[in-house]
């Protein structure tokens, strides 16, 4: 009985304890989170305020404004070294930049559908004892060792110029696919079906006519890798469908010929929504 | 109940860390677009920097870390300059907007290609999302000065229009290789 009762009187104690210490852990947790707030409140509040002079301070010039203190020679080497990254990121705009490398240089081709920017790609190239392709992160599917078999060795820059072609078309394919896909998929019937260069395009599309829909199948194919219009446009209707439809099926493939996917559709469909 | 107090800070912190960082780059940014110092003071920076590090063997290395990034950097750069034929001579640029996910800045850059001088005036927008990052160009203002030439307008116009600032640079760097022959077609891109 006694040992027992002692035992118990143990065990309480020693939870009892177990909760204390857990109590006061969490009180310093919360103390410690609160000064941490507090201190971070601090520094926002001061950014703010010198974020809000800097503005003032540009208010009305347009110019260049040199630091009332003399800058140190390190904050000038800084500047500098950010200025000139900032230009190199201009060329990565422009399509092709890249970097020298102890064996040669590595290229990096940008792709942009309008204004937008796409994929990137790499080129890593030893120039000695003669130019060669050491890495790259060129697509499968893109004519890469033509390309390079036709120019690298005689004309390195119109070799990037040919392969950024190939590029930027096949990204441009891809885009207008997708645009297809992502804002006209309600008048796509079943998948749009296409291959991995994208330079081939098979889709059914709803029409109306007399308060009826027909099915239209399209077969886009774009028989010049470099550009980002299709070739060849087929249009095919069902047998039954009326006679108004093929006038329209003509209108549909000359536009698809002249006009990106995705805007041919905007028009198709007389969409307000605006895409692109 | 302790926990959701706790929660609450940890929350806010977070919240506040990732506003001091955009404070941060916002101020770094503004101070660098606002400031300039010229070819001269930049080599007069080196010498000093180079001067003050002699003998001190301990600080030596970094410092100079800064001069021969800087080096790597504008070697890449003119390199670029001479393999494109795409020569920049100045540029700025403006944040005009910056906010966790969304950054746009303007830009204004100037440059020729062998006779052909240029002027741009355009935006970048960025913006983050899950897995990466998206550019746009937008506003994209073209002037160049090459007289009269139709078909060149007729090219600057166009992609203009199309607010295509790849298709601009990548058709002034082919130019370039016919312009030997002191002829210039400019293809026009759809």
């Amino acid at each position: 009985g006694v040992f027992a009762h002692l035992e118990m009187l143990e065990v309480q104690a020693h939870e009892a304890a177990l909760k204390q210490e857990e109590m006061e852990e969490q009180e310093e947790k919360l103390a410690r989170l609160k000064a941490r707030v507090q201190e971070l409140r601090l520094q926002r509040d001061e950014l703010r305020a010198k974020v809000d002079l800097q503005q003032k301070g540009q208010l009305g010039k347009e110019g260049v404004v040199s630091d009332p203190a003399q800058p140190s020679a390190r904050a000038v080497l800084e500047w500098k070294i950010r200025s000139v990254k900032a230009m190199l990121q201009i060329f990565c705009l422009t399509g092709i930049s890249g970097k020298l490398t102890k064996r040669g240089v590595c290229f990096c081709i940008s792709t942009a559908y309008k204004g937008t920017y796409l994929d990137s790609y790499y080129l890593d190239l030893l120039t000695k004892p003669e130019v060669k392709i050491h890495r790259h992160s060129i697509p499968i599917f893109i004519p890469l060792e033509q390309i390079a078999k036709k120019y690298l060795q005689t004309d390195i820059r119109r070799f990037l110029s040919v392969l950024s072609d190939h590029l930027n078309a096949y990204v441009g394919r891809r885009y207008q696919a997708d645009q297809l896909q992502e804002h006209f998929s309600d008048q796509i019937e079943g998948t749009l079906q296409r291959n991995s260069l994208h330079n081939l395009l098979v889709f059914n599309y709803k029409v109306s006519s007399e308060n009826q829909t027909f099915p239209f199948n399209v077969r886009l194919l774009y028989g010049d890798l470099c550009c980002s219009l299709p070739t060849e446009v087929t249009i095919s209707c069902t047998p039954e469908a009326p006679a108004a439809l093929a006038e329209m099926a003509a209108a549909h493939s000359d536009l698809f010929r002249r006009t990106a996917l995705h805007k041919a559709f905007r028009s198709i469909s007389g969409a307000g929504a605006s895409v692109d | 109940m302790d926990n959701s107090i706790c929660q609450a800070y940890e929350d806010e912190i977070q919240s506040l860390e990732e506003e001091v960082k955009l404070l941060t780059e916002m101020y770094e940014d503004c101070q660098q677009e606002s400031t300039f110092f010229s070819d001269e003071e930049v080599l007069l920076s080196i010498k000093s920097f180079q001067r003050e590090f002699q003998g001190e063997p301990k600080g030596h290395e970094f410092k100079s870390d800064l001069k021969a990034e800087l080096e790597s950097l504008e070697t890449d750069l003119s390199f670029l300059m001479k393999f494109t034929g795409i020569q920049f001579t100045s540029h700025s640029k403006k944040t005009v907007e910056k906010k966790r996910n969304r950054t746009v800045q303007k830009h204004r850059l100037s440059g020729n290609c062998h006779s052909f001088s240029f002027q741009l005036e355009f935006q970048v927008l960025e913006m983050k999302n899950k897995e990466s990052v998206s550019v746009v160009t937008t506003n994209l203002n073209i002037i160049m000065a090459a007289g009269e030439d139709s078909d060149v307008s007729k090219f600057v116009s166009s992609t203009e229009e199309q607010g295509s600032l790849l298709t601009f640079f990548r058709s002034l760097s082919s130019c370039t290789e016919w312009y030997e022959h002191r002829r210039c077609t400019f293809l026009h891109f759809k």
